[in-house]
């Protein structure tokens, strides 16, 4: 450049001066940075809600599942950067699960289609306009004479109920599909009580809790809310917890977080249950006593391989503790004999005595049909009864287990059209696709339950060239006319105003509707609670069978990441661990230890799985938490199409599956399958070091009646006779303390002597923390981490400046497995290792008790990395963010964090951007920083309220409340660096005698 | 916006009223005001960027003695001074369509066009701070007054063109002011 400058006259220097000045096109600034010089472009006419520097936050509703969570969507200059749970919300009250949060990436997947797409003759895909997929849709719908199929995914909404009167009117044929749909607990219900909704569980009320294979924490159902309801009965308080057990094959996160995991056989469950109401009812009196005369614990233990005297006291705990609750249900225990369990827990449930207290209907979640309902139409497919098939919201040829040859059928319709965004599996089979407006871009709602209408509104331009299917209908319409003539609204949006004012009944619509769609919905005040009249169902027990004569009983189970599958194509999810495994971006299979010891096989290694169904192949991962007879496998991944992000990875376990056979709900673990060595070996993307304590006191523990006396944890080891490690003599302690003074003596000079710093800690309390690593995606969200890929993995790369920690508890020798769950951050020590030994001074303490890492001064020594004892500094190796952020995601940056490159120490910093937000609207109003303004991104985003954050200078903050709770504790305590996070032992409702926390001191 | 839009629309009015009637009152002809009258063309000669339209700080600002916050009204509430949008600089410009001199005629009916063709003015950026530095500039103007602006960006209302006058992207500027003041000179104040 700099020749070709001076061959005009103009020297470099000269060149750059002027560059610089005049800023001609994109020129280089002097000085450290590297930043482009910029066009300023201004707004033409200025939203009035649109604040340059200021976040606009709009309520809305999460589409990633059908439970409906209020959004609160935080957007930064007319685009969306954060997805955060709307408080006002009765659903999820604030809080939102990963997949929720997700939906960001979503929303700006690099893989959205740019426009309608049609298939030509040679099967590749044209580009057209949106005005000829209309036509050519219309065209077919109206050529099709009724011979028309619709599958909608989407939940009940005011868009579900126009798809069914639209398909209706043109005589077609629609069915509202959802995987996971929970078809046997209706079908129970219908034997148990006459009607087919669900009811409303409220974990929150119950004092006893027993899930029979119910992943109540992870899929199954409302999770936020649940989560919610069991951290608020679960969680210490107030002297007491409840007690959570679960009965099922394999130990899922749900049972990692009961007290008291029952391991039986897949499908003895039912058996399980039954002899439970058998006690409860005998002892209560039951009407249903007599029915259930045939199962008593002595009868029955013997199949379950627990003893009688087991259930006994199990069913008498259940009963004494009012209100208990059961529940079952969930992919998991979705066995052939699914019907007759949920029908044996719905009967505990009544004999319990908890209809209408803990387990209340009316308010039904709304659910859509399954993959035993769905079949028909596919069956239909396959006869050449339909013309068009149109797809909305839903990937069945992925869901549904390819042995069924639902493909085949698929392909049997002569126009099949897709409204898929993004190009799936089922989009990939039609032949017109006109992708849909994202939840974020589009006027929408959902009812996902009665009393609830949760609104969604526009909060960012398309970010690529979708157009709403509620539109497509009305177009269409429009064109075919005849028995569709009817739906002649100008547009979606109108028709959906239109049904909001049936609904809100103001004078004033306008302004009600603003408030409402303001507050994130319609919500009633209060909740039915109708009481279910008793039916007939009589009592019945078969042994479920299962297809083929294989060794090993065959459990796929649903991600609480992927969840059925669609969570894939997101680089948050499938970075963050699965929470009991801690492998990212890949598939497995578990196999419990004695298990692969009779195999030969080890982690990592390869395995062919066989079934009448079909074969796979996946590694190993050796997992005691599953039974011996039992090998498992998670769902969500091997997809065949769905983006840079899904397609080719990992395994789908559903090629092990047979269909639906005729019961209504397809059974997922009714296979046995045979196992073959087949000598490949396969690198696990694990992020977990050694799975256990060895002493290390990192995440304690204690049962609940020493808890209860005000223990504190190392009171309770040794009441449990555990003795604790006596980590430094009398004479050490002196000589720590004393330095360590000097230290804060130290840090006290120069400027900050005098000044008023607020101190900033946290408290996480791990009677709460279920593990659920929705913290984990809040971090990256906010922070701007970037995901760096399985081959990054792999060398120990990524960047989660907050994990999950999850430790094994027993497990040998007869004693029972059991997790422990942290999250672990920067611990923002007092006196911390990483500041002393940065050479240039880019980690350091700051005047507010932070540890602080400057990243424009780090250079990359890592001596800070190497002398933190929690590993909670993380490298920048690459360039990851050139590379994980591939547009339109980069769109999803938060612009008060800096996005770092390559050589650079990162970490948690308590989301600083945060604090000084906070401090800044704080000086502009001339006050002090509350208690409770503060909130930080993981605070926010968990569940069940685990995390606190907060000034701890301030007496009356609740940090300061939580660390004086006698369970508080600081990791790594031996080595004085003095964390300003406090853990609060986690509680487990045990005896005593039972305690195991051996490992943990 | 709207609202100042209307405001602004609305001020204009009466002061082309008041204006009217003054003149015509005093019967004289108002005489021009001092600007130096240099023409569009001239602008490169002038210190700092070129602009695609000659907008002169030094008449809305030195002359008119408008507010800096009246078209960067987000300065004083957030951290971003955020540029006005078209439709601000139409507020007023809406009926004010004689500018002065006849090169400033030329740059308001540039103003004119790119309102009518909807194609929002591209200005070239002239002071900016690395992405790493987060610099607020409401708490600067809370802290320091109504000199704020001035302290960073020199006296505007004498500039045709808007220069450089410190080079905000130097720390040691920053700093240099934080120790005079007495205020905080933690790192991570403004890194993170």
């Amino acid at each position: 450049m700099a020749d070709q400058n001076r061959s005009e006259g103009v020297d470099r220097r000269q060149f750059l001066k002027v560059l610089g000045t005049t800023g001609a096109g994109a020129a280089v600034l002097g000085g450290c940075s590297t930043d482009r010089v910029a066009k300023l472009v201004p707004y033409m006419v200025q939203s009035e809600d649109q604040v340059p520097g200021i976040a606009t936050w709009y309520a809305s509703t999460c589409s990633e599942c059908n439970s409906g969570c209020g959004l609160h969507v935080k957007t930064r200059e007319g685009r969306p950067i954060k997805l955060e749970g709307n408080p006002e919300h009765p659903v999820n009250a604030g809080r939102l699960c990963s997949r929720g949060q997700a939906g960001l990436q979503a929303l700006y997947n690099p893989d959205r289609l740019a426009g309608p797409m049609a298939k030509n003759a040679a099967g590749k895909w044209d580009e057209i306009k949106w005005d000829d997929a209309i036509a050519r849709l219309a065209a077919k719908i109206g050529a099709a004479h009724g011979e028309l199929a619709v599958i909608n995914g989407y939940a009940a909404s005011t868009f579900s109920t126009m798809l069914t009167k639209w398909t209706t009117a043109l005589g077609g044929v629609i069915t509202n599909f959802e995987p996971f749909s929970r078809e046997a607990e209706r079908l129970a219900n219908q034997k148990t009580w006459g009607r087919t909704d669900l009811p409303v569980y409220d974990f929150a009320a119950a004092k006893y809790i027993v899930s029979f294979g119910a992943d109540f924490l992870e899929t199954w159902g409302s999770v936020v809310e649940q989560q919610r309801g069991f951290a608020a009965s679960h969680g210490f308080h107030d002297g007491g917890m409840s007690r959570a057990v679960f009965v099922g094959p394999r130990m899922s996160l749900t049972a990692a977080n009961a007290d008291e995991w029952l391991n039986v056989p897949a499908g003895s469950e039912t058996l399980v249950a039954l002899a439970m109401a058998h006690v409860v009812a005998t002892k209560h009196g039951h009407a249903r006593a007599a029915s259930l005369s045939a199962y008593a614990p002595e009868q029955v233990a013997g199949d379950t391989g627990l003893t009688a005297a087991q259930i006994t006291v199990l069913a008498e705990a259940f009963a004494a503790a009012a209100p208990s609750l059961a529940v079952a249900g969930g992919v998991g225990a979705q066995h052939r004999g699914s019907i007759e369990l949920c029908h044996a827990v719905n009967l505990l449930n009544e004999v319990a005595g908890n209809i209408g207290k803990t387990v209340t209907f009316g308010s039904a979640p709304a659910m859509s049909e399954g993959d035993g309902r769905i079949q028909p139409l596919f069956d239909r497919m396959a006869k050449g009864e339909f013309q068009v098939v149109l797809v909305h919201d839903a990937n069945p040829l992925y869901t549904l287990p390819r042995s069924g040859k639902f493909a085949e059928a698929f392909a049997k319709v002569p126009f099949k059209v897709s409204t898929a965004a993004v190009l799936d599996e089922t989009a990939a089979a039609c032949d017109l696709i006109l992708p849909n407006l994202h939840g974020l871009e589009r006027w929408d709602d959902q009812n996902t339950r009665s009393g609830v209408t949760g609104m969604m509104q526009p909060v960012v331009e398309p970010v690529r060239g979708g157009m709403h299917t509620g539109d497509v209908l009305l177009k269409v319409a429009k064109v075919v006319g005849g028995a569709v003539a009817s739906f002649n609204a100008p547009s979606f949006e109108a028709h959906l105003k239109g049904e909001w004012q049936k609904n809100i009944k103001a004078i004033d619509f306008a302004t009600a509707m603003c408030e409402a769609l303001g507050r994130g919905g319609i919500f009633a005040a209060s909740t039915p609670n109708e009481q279910p009249r008793a039916a007939a169902g009589a009592v019945s027990y078969t042994k479920p069978t299962f297809d083929g004569a294989g060794d090993y009983v065959f459990m796929p189970y649903p991600s609480m990441l992927y969840h059925d599958g669609r969570g894939a194509n997101k680089p948050w999810l499938l970075e963050n661990p699965d929470p009991i495994t801690k492998i990212t971006w890949q598939s497995w299979v578990e196999v419990h230890p004695d298990t692969a010891a009779k195999l030969d096989v080890r982690e990592g290694e390869i395995v062919e799985l066989t079934s009448p169904h079909g074969k796979l192949r996946a590694q190993v991962y050796v997992y005691a938490g599953v039974r011996p007879d039992t090998l498992a496998m998670p769902l969500g991944l091997g997809h065949t199409e769905y983006g840079r992000y899904a397609k080719g990875r990992g395994v789908n376990p559903l090629d092990l599956l047979g269909a639906a056979d005729g019961q209504g709900f397809l059974p997922y673990v009714a296979t046995r399958v045979s196992v073959a060595r087949t000598g490949d070996y396969q690198k696990v993307a694990r992020v977990d070091g050694t799975p256990r304590q060895l002493g290390r006191g990192i995440i304690q523990s204690m049962p609940v009646a020493y808890a209860a006396k005000g223990m504190t944890p190392e009171e309770s080891y040794k009441a449990a006779g555990r003795p604790t490690a006596e980590t430094n003599t009398e004479l050490e302690r002196t000589a720590i303390e004393g330095w360590h003074e000097k230290q804060i003596a130290a840090s006290q000079l120069g400027n900050y002597a005098d000044a008023p710093h607020p101190k900033w800690g946290m408290a996480v309390d791990l009677s709460r923390c279920t593990g659920c690593s929705a913290c984990v995606t809040a971090c990256y969200a906010e922070n701007n981490i970037p995901t760096v890929g399985e081959e990054q993995v792999f060398r120990r790369r990524e960047m989660s400046w907050l994990r999950i920690e999850r430790y094994w508890e027993g497990g040998t020798d007869g004693e029972p497995l059991q997790a422990r769950f942290a999250p672990v951050m920067c611990q923002h020590c007092d006196n911390a290792p990483c500041e002393p030994v940065c050479p240039v001074y880019a980690a350091y303490h700051t005047p507010d008790g932070l540890n602080g890492q400057v990243y424009n001064r780090c250079v990359g020594t890592r001596y800070c990395s190497n002398n933190c004892p929690f590993k909670v500094r993380y490298f920048n190796w690459l360039k990851y963010n050139e590379t994980a952020w591939p547009e339109p995601l980069n769109l999803q940056l938060n612009p008060d964090v800096v996005t770092r490159s390559r050589g650079v120490m990162e970490k948690c910093t308590f989301c600083i951007q945060r604090i000084r937000g906070a401090q800044h609207t704080a000086r502009l109003e001339d006050r002090d920083v509350r208690d409770g303004e503060v909130v930080t991104a993981c605070q926010q985003g968990c569940p069940s309220g685990a995390i606190t954050f907060g000034n701890v200078k301030d007496a009356a903050a609740e940090v300061v409340q939580w660390k004086r709770d006698h369970r508080g504790y600081v990791m790594l305590e031996e080595t004085n660096v003095r964390p300003a996070v406090t853990y609060l032992a986690k509680v487990l409702n045990i005896e005593p005698a039972a305690f195991h926390g051996a490992e943990e001191h | 916006m709207r609202q100042r839009f209307l405001v602004g629309v609305g001020t204009l009015m009466m002061v082309a009223a008041a204006l009217v009637i003054v003149s015509r009152q005093s019967g004289a002809q108002q005489p021009t005001t001092g600007a130096p009258a240099v023409a569009a063309i001239d602008s490169s000669s002038l210190k700092g960027p070129r602009q695609p339209i000659f907008f002169r700080h030094d008449i809305h600002v030195g002359q008119k003695q408008m507010a800096c916050q009246y078209c960067h009204y987000s300065a004083g509430v957030s951290n971003e001074p955020g540029i006005p949008s078209m439709q601000t600089c139409m507020g007023c410009h809406y009926l004010m369509v004689n500018g002065s001199t006849p090169a400033n005629v030329v740059e308001i009916k540039k103003l004119k066009t790119a309102w009518n063709t909807r194609k929002p003015v591209e200005w070239v950026r002239v002071h900016m701070v690395a992405r790493h530095v987060h610099f607020p500039h409401s708490v600067h103007l809370k802290g320091l007054g109504p000199q704020a602006c001035a302290t960073c960006h020199g006296n505007v209302a004498r500039m045709p063109q808007v220069y450089k006058v410190n080079n905000v992207n130097n720390m040691g500027f920053c700093i240099s002011c934080h120790l005079e003041r007495k205020v905080s000179r933690d790192c991570t104040v403004c890194h993170y």
